[in-house]
C-alpha cells in the first residue's frame, strides 16, 4: 500500500461524513469534585467506536508513542482548557499511549472547566473513480483522478469535549465561543440525573442552529452490551432539544451539521462533528 | 417528673418549639469495613429549589460530592450557609434531630409546602437518598419513611403554627 493510499484509509476513519464516522472521545477521570483543596482528574482520549472502550489515541505532547498514520492528524489538532473565570490554560496536554492519549488537569479555580479537542476546518475532496469505487483527497489543492465523477470539495472540522467542575458549577467556561458546532443550552453538563428532562442548545459559529440535525446518545460500556441502545434527539427551530437519561453513566453525544459552501467559494459543502461526554448520575 | 419536663417545655413557649423533630435510624451493618455514612438533612421547595441545609454529618470534604443530590441543590453553592449545621459522622442507631424552621441567616423559613430530604452515602458501601412533602406553617404533621440500605426508620413531626 502506498502512502498516499494509506492517508487516504486513514482519514477516511477520521472524518465524519456521512456512513464514514469514526466516534471520538475524551473521558475525564471525575466532573463532580468537592473541596478545598486543589483536585486534579486525569483524562484520556481516543478514536473508537466502542464507546468509552479506547482503541486508537488522540493527540499528544510530543512525548508519546504517536502511530505514524495519526501525526498529521494530531498535528492539526488543538487542545483547549477554558477555566471557570472564563480564561485558557495552556498547559493541559495528552500524552499518546499506544490504545489511548492522557493527560491531567489540576483544578485550581472552583467552577466548570471545558476541555476540548480541536480540529479546525480542512479542505478535502470526495469523488466516485472511474471504476465506480469511492474516493477522497486531502488538502484544498488536492487532484482528483482523471475520469472521477461526483466531485465534491468540502472541509471537514470537529470538536471533541467534555466538562468538569470543582465545587459550585458556573457557565463561563460553556458558552458558546462561537468557533465551530457547540453544545450549550439551560441544562448545565455537570448537574445531569437519571429521569429528569433536560435541554441543550446547539451552536454553529456562535448561533443558535436553524436548521434541524440529529443528536445520538449512547451510553457507554457498547463492549458489554449487543445494542447500543441509542437515544436520538432532533433540533428544533432554535437549535434546541430535549433529553431524559434512563440511565446513569457516562454518555457519548454526537451530532453533525453540514453547511453548504458560498458559490464561487470552491467548496460546496463544509462538515462539522461534535463529540461530547456527559456523565449522568442516579437519584 | 414527667408532668416537670412538660412544665418546662410549656414554660419555653411556643417561640422556642421546634419546627420540625426528627429521629433518624442510621441502620447498624455487619460489614467489614464499615465506616460511617455521610448525612445530609435538607429543605427544598416543591421544584427543587435548595432552601436550607438542616444538618452534615461528614468528616473529609473531598466525599461531600457524594451526597450528590445534597451536593447539587445546596452544598456546592456555598459552604458558609451551611458550615454552621455540620458535624461529624455519627454512629449507628437513632438519632433525635430538631429544626427551628429558620434559614442560615436567621430568618423564619415562609409557610408552605416544602421537601424534606435526607441523603446517606457511605464510604465501600451503598446511597440512599429519600425525600418526604411537609408543609410549614400548616396543622401537625407526622410521617414515618423507611430506608432500604442506608437509611433506617426516620420519624418526622412537623409542628403545627399553634401549639
Amino acid at each position: 500500500m502506498n502512502l498516499v493510499s494509506r492517508m487516504s484509509l486513514l482519514f477516511l476513519a477520521l472524518t465524519t461524513c456521512v456512513g464514514f464516522a469514526h466516534d471520538r472521545f475524551i473521558v475525564p477521570s471525575h466532573t463532580i469534585l468537592s473541596g478545598e483543596k486543589t483536585k486534579s482528574v486525569s483524562l484520556t482520549a481516543s478514536i473508537s467506536n466502542d464507546v468509552f472502550h479506547p482503541d486508537r489515541p488522540l493527540g499528544d505532547n510530543g512525548k508519546g508513542w504517536v502511530p505514524p498514520s495519526l501525526k498529521a492528524y494530531f498535528d492539526r489538532m488543538e487542545t483547549t482548557v477554558i477555566l471557570p473565570d472564563g480564561s485558557k490554560d495552556p498547559s493541559f496536554a495528552l500524552q499518546s499511549f499506544r490504545r489511548f492519549s492522557a493527560g491531567d488537569l489540576e483544578l485550581k479555580q472552583d467552577g466548570t472547566y471545558r476541555i476540548s479537542l480541536v480540529h479546525d476546518e480542512a479542505p478535502m475532496v470526495t469523488f466516485t473513480k472511474a471504476d465506480g469505487s469511492f474516493g477522497r483527497a486531502f488538502g484544498k489543492e488536492a487532484r482528483v483522478p482523471e475520469g472521477a465523477t461526483k466531485v465534491v470539495r468540502k472541509t471537514t472540522a470537529s470538536r471533541v469535549e467534555t466538562f468538569v467542575t470543582r465545587n459550585n458549577a458556573n457557565r463561563a467556561a460553556i458558552q458558546p465561543t462561537g468557533h465551530l458546532l457547540e453544545l450549550a443550552g439551560s441544562a448545565h453538563p455537570n448537574d445531569l440525573f437519571v429521569g429528569e428532562a433536560v435541554s441543550f442548545q446547539l451552536f454553529h459559529a456562535g448561533k443558535p442552529l436553524a436548521k434541524p440535525a440529529e443528536v445520538v446518545l449512547v451510553r457507554g460500556g457498547t463492549r458489554h452490551r449487543n445494542q447500543r441502545d441509542k437515544i436520538e434527539a432532533t433540533t428544533d427551530a432554535t437549535g434546541t432539544f430535549e433529553v431524559v437519561f434512563p440511565e446513569a453513566g457516562f454518555y457519548l453525544l454526537q451530532t453533525e451539521v453540514m453547511v453548504p459552501g458560498r458559490p464561487g467559494s470552491g467548496m460546496q459543502e463544509h462538515w462539522y462533528s461534535l463529540f461530547v461526554t456527559l456523565e449522568v448520575f442516579p437519584m | 417528673m414527667t408532668g416537670l419536663f412538660c412544665f418546662f417545655l410549656c414554660w419555653a413557649g411556643p417561640a422556642a418549639m421546634p419546627t420540625a423533630t426528627m429521629h433518624i435510624e442510621l441502620p447498624k451493618l455487619d460489614v467489614s469495613p464499615y465506616f460511617r455514612p455521610y448525612v445530609a438533612i435538607w429543605l427544598e421547595s416543591p421544584d427543587r429549589q435548595g432552601v436550607h441545609t438542616i444538618e452534615v454529618w461528614y468528616e473529609e470534604d473531598t466525599w461531600l460530592k457524594d451526597m450528590r443530590q445534597w451536593w447539587r441543590k445546596l452544598g456546592r453553592a456555598d459552604s458558609a450557609r451551611y458550615d454552621g449545621v455540620t458535624g461529624a459522622t455519627r454512629k449507628a442507631g437513632t438519632h433525635r434531630i430538631t429544626w427551628d424552621g429558620r434559614d442560615a441567616d436567621g430568618k423564619a423559613v415562609p409557610p408552605g409546602d416544602y421537601f424534606l430530604n435526607f441523603e446517606a452515602a457511605r464510604e465501600e458501601g451503598g446511597r440512599e437518598f429519600m425525600r418526604q412533602k411537609i408543609t410549614i406553617g400548616g396543622a401537625s404533621q407526622h410521617y414515618q419513611l423507611e430506608g432500604k440500605n442506608e437509611l433506617g426508620k426516620i420519624q418526622i413531626h412537623i409542628h403545627g403554627a399553634k401549639s
